[in-house]
């Protein structure tokens, strides 16, 4: 079993990898999209599987990510690199003055506070014109460069996105199987049993409400450069609502399931487009479809199919 | 033990829907599609979602000057093909349509979109390639610095603040009241507020109200009680003009051009009379030059166009017009050189050779006021200073 599912991932790694070159442009602008939205859906992912968290505030820290970038690169002059960090820094800072408070909350509570942090700076991105352009946004970001190579395409974009996806995968995983992991799980599933044992809840969950902010800064700053603006509309409550459908949707408990997830937002709507008005409509009936039938998300579901297909396999 | 034995049954069934419609719809439109390839262009429109309202109308005017044209023998004997697409009034979605229309559809020149992030968005990647893009919202002075080749029909913010001011000023309103949107509204009170001093009017009080607000009565409360000589209203819903009514404020309105809508009318009632606009079009009293696209639109419609109508109109000849006079096959460079020179659209004249890369006069900005649900056009005109 352990040696099948090290063949699915390899192959998985492999198609990922060969594959988008012999795609239309426009199908790996969507992929673009979906790795920049694994990356912050990941961050929801490990509040919401790991802590019991939903987390509606994610856009505060993708947009910050973006502003940084979008700030620094366009009228600092600063390197990409700078955008990076700096909306890294805020993001963390943030989620730290926020978190504390507010991570003492737990359930529908804990979900409206996170879903007013967003409304708030939503409000703010508008009113803030001097720094995040308001209405009008920055435009002009300049295209991320390593060395003299600028990732100018939505393939070379692509495979920045994809390493960053994977490394980001690789550190979760390792966190889900240490100790913090544990403790985590622990926390979600009992949170007087955890305590018992020696397990600060709230801080534990600061902790983790950072994390989640730093990924939503990097995605953030990605999707600065790779667009090349960052407006106020981009940062809706919508946006924040679809990342949290992400983990939702694919499989909250699992990694892979927050890939699947991104790549249904990213994806399906742009699928479903060719029906003109209707789109909109259609895709509300797919996620009610897959919440209904599947509550373990896509990757829960598919898991499934494997488990009786091995059942059925065998004499 | 029933409900799970109940979803492992469903939970294989509905996956395996699932994945058969995303290989269905993944099947290319263009796939689809026989016979010779006509002139494509591309539109990306506001169809869904809030900026809906502007989409619609803009796609109304498109279809029809596709129609006319068409029918007319297209350009230089090839029909045209306008591809219209939805961003969702999202600028990620408009990226996304924008490739696929350049690298999938292979369009020759864009349309779009119908507001200004989404436009931003796609500029992005019609500049590099100098692919002609035609917007229909307002830019902004970063995008008329640095991208030459995206032109826009629609006024600019600050023309259309000019266009306020100078109708305050010819009543002699000397005190304003201002009741703007956190969205567009804000961007033409900032023009206001820049370029009030030189027509010697103050702003006694002003209000900001979100975009999607249903009711602005205390905003409208406290423009009451500054007891301004005129009000000027800016956003894209007849809220805030009804909120006014409703305080029993008799001082001039006057509204921008975004406002200028029968849909908006209609949703004003009664509170919508004595409104004064400066717009572009009266379709109830056209301009001798437009006489001949109110009456095109209306026989298709059985309305009289306004301003988005004009702009989507406009927007399909002006692309034409470059082509024609580049040729068809040209590169995008020569149509860029070609598109960059005066056109006189049914809507108003341009000069895309001008730094707002639109070079709409104050002198094409006519006056209406609304009477009976009706607009009429006013004597008043602005003159260039």
């Amino acid at each position: 079993m352990k040696a099948s599912r090290s063949l699915v991932i390899l192959l998985s790694i492999a198609v990922c990898v060969a594959l988008p070159p012999f795609l239309p442009r426009h199908f790996v602008d969507l992929l673009v999209f979906a790795g920049i939205y694994t990356v912050a859906g990941l961050g929801v992912g490990l509040l919401l599987g790991q802590c019991g968290i939903a987390n509606l505030g994610q856009i505060v820290f993708y947009a910050i990510g973006a502003y940084a970038t979008a700030y620094l690169t366009v009228y600092v002059q600063a390197p990409a690199m700078v955008g990076f960090v700096v909306g890294m820094l805020i993001s963390a800072a943030l989620a730290l003055t926020i978190g504390w408070p507010i991570l003492r909350l737990t359930g529908y509570f804990l979900a409206l506070a996170t879903l007013a942090m967003g409304i708030v700076a939503n409000a703010l991105f508008f009113e803030w014109d001097w720094l995040t352009g308001g209405t009008l946004g920055i435009g002009g970001i300049p295209k991320l460069q390593i060395f003299s190579f600028v990732l100018d395409t939505p393939l070379r974009f692509y495979y920045l996105v994809l390493g960053v996806v994977a490394i980001c995968l690789l550190l979760a995983h390792n966190l889900i199987r240490s100790r913090t992991g544990l403790a985590l799980r622990a926390m979600r599933d009992s949170q007087d049993a955890a305590i018992s044992l020696a397990v600060n809840p709230r801080a534990l969950r600061t902790r983790i409400f950072i994390l989640s902010a730093l990924l939503g800064s990097v995605a953030g700053s990605l999707f600065a450069h790779y667009g090349g603006f960052a407006n106020v509309q981009s940062f809706g409550i919508e946006k924040s609502i679809n990342f949290l459908l992400i983990p939702v949707l694919g499989g909250a408990t699992s990694l892979i399931g927050v890939v699947v997830g991104a790549l249904f937002i990213a994806v399906v709507p742009e699928l479903l487009s060719q029906f003109g008005g209707l789109h909109q409509i259609l895709f509300g009936v797919a996620l009610i479809g897959v919440v209904v039938l599947m509550p373990a998300g896509l990757t829960g579901a598919l898991a499934e199919v494997w488990r009786r297909s091995a059942e059925g396999a065998r004499p | 033990m029933t409900a799970k034995k109940t979803y492992h049954g469903r939970a294989p069934a509905a996956f395996a829907l699932i994945v058969a419609g995303v290989a269905f719809l993944s099947t290319p439109a263009a796939a689809q599609r026989s016979g010779a390839e006509p002139f494509k262009i591309g539109v990306i429109l506001a169809l869904t979602g809030a900026g809906a309202g502007l989409g619609i109308p803009e796609r109304s005017g498109a279809l029809l000057a596709e129609k006319i044209i068409n029918s007319k023998g297209g350009v230089n004997g090839t029909p045209i093909q306008l591809v219209i697409e939805d961003d969702g009034s999202n600028p990620d979605g408009a990226i996304s349509k924008a490739n696929s229309l350049i690298h999938r559809e292979k369009v020759s020149a864009l349309i779009g979109s119908s507001q200004t992030a989404s436009t931003v968005a796609i500029g992005g990647l019609t500049d590099p390639l100098k692919m002609p893009q035609v917007a229909l919202s307002g830019l902004g002075p970063a995008i008329e610095r640095d991208r030459k080749c995206v032109l826009h029909v629609a006024p600019s913010q600050a023309l259309n603040a000019k266009a306020i001011l100078e109708y305050a000023s010819s009543i002699g309103a000397k005190k304003l009241g201002a009741l703007y949107d956190s969205g567009y509204g804000t961007v033409v009170y900032n023009e206001l507020r820049k370029l009030s001093d030189a027509y010697g009017i103050a702003f006694v009080a002003t209000e900001k109200f979100e975009i999607s607000a249903t009711d602005t009565t205390t905003q409208a409360a406290k423009i009451r009680a500054a007891q301004p000589d005129a009000i000027v209203v800016v956003g894209v819903t007849g809220v805030p003009i009804r909120s006014l009514r409703q305080l029993q404020m008799k001082q001039t309105i006057i509204a921008a051009n975004g406002l200028a809508s029968y849909e908006t009318v209609k949703s004003m009632g009664d509170a919508a009379d004595n409104v004064v606009f400066p717009e572009f079009l009266v379709g109830e009293d056209p301009l001798p030059h437009q006489a001949e696209f109110v009456k095109l639109f209306h026989k298709e419609y059985g309305r009289f166009p306004k301003i988005l109508e004009a702009v989507g109109w406009d927007a399909v000849h002006v692309i034409l017009a470059a082509f024609k006079k580049a040729d068809v096959g040209a590169n995008n460079e020569k149509v860029c050189e070609a598109i960059r020179s005066t056109f006189k659209g049914d809507m108003t004249d341009y000069d895309f050779s001008a730094d707002d890369l639109n070079g709409i006069k104050l002198s094409n900005i006519v006056y209406s006021k609304l009477v009976a649900g009706q607009f009429t056009r006013l004597p008043f005109q602005a003159k260039e200073k």
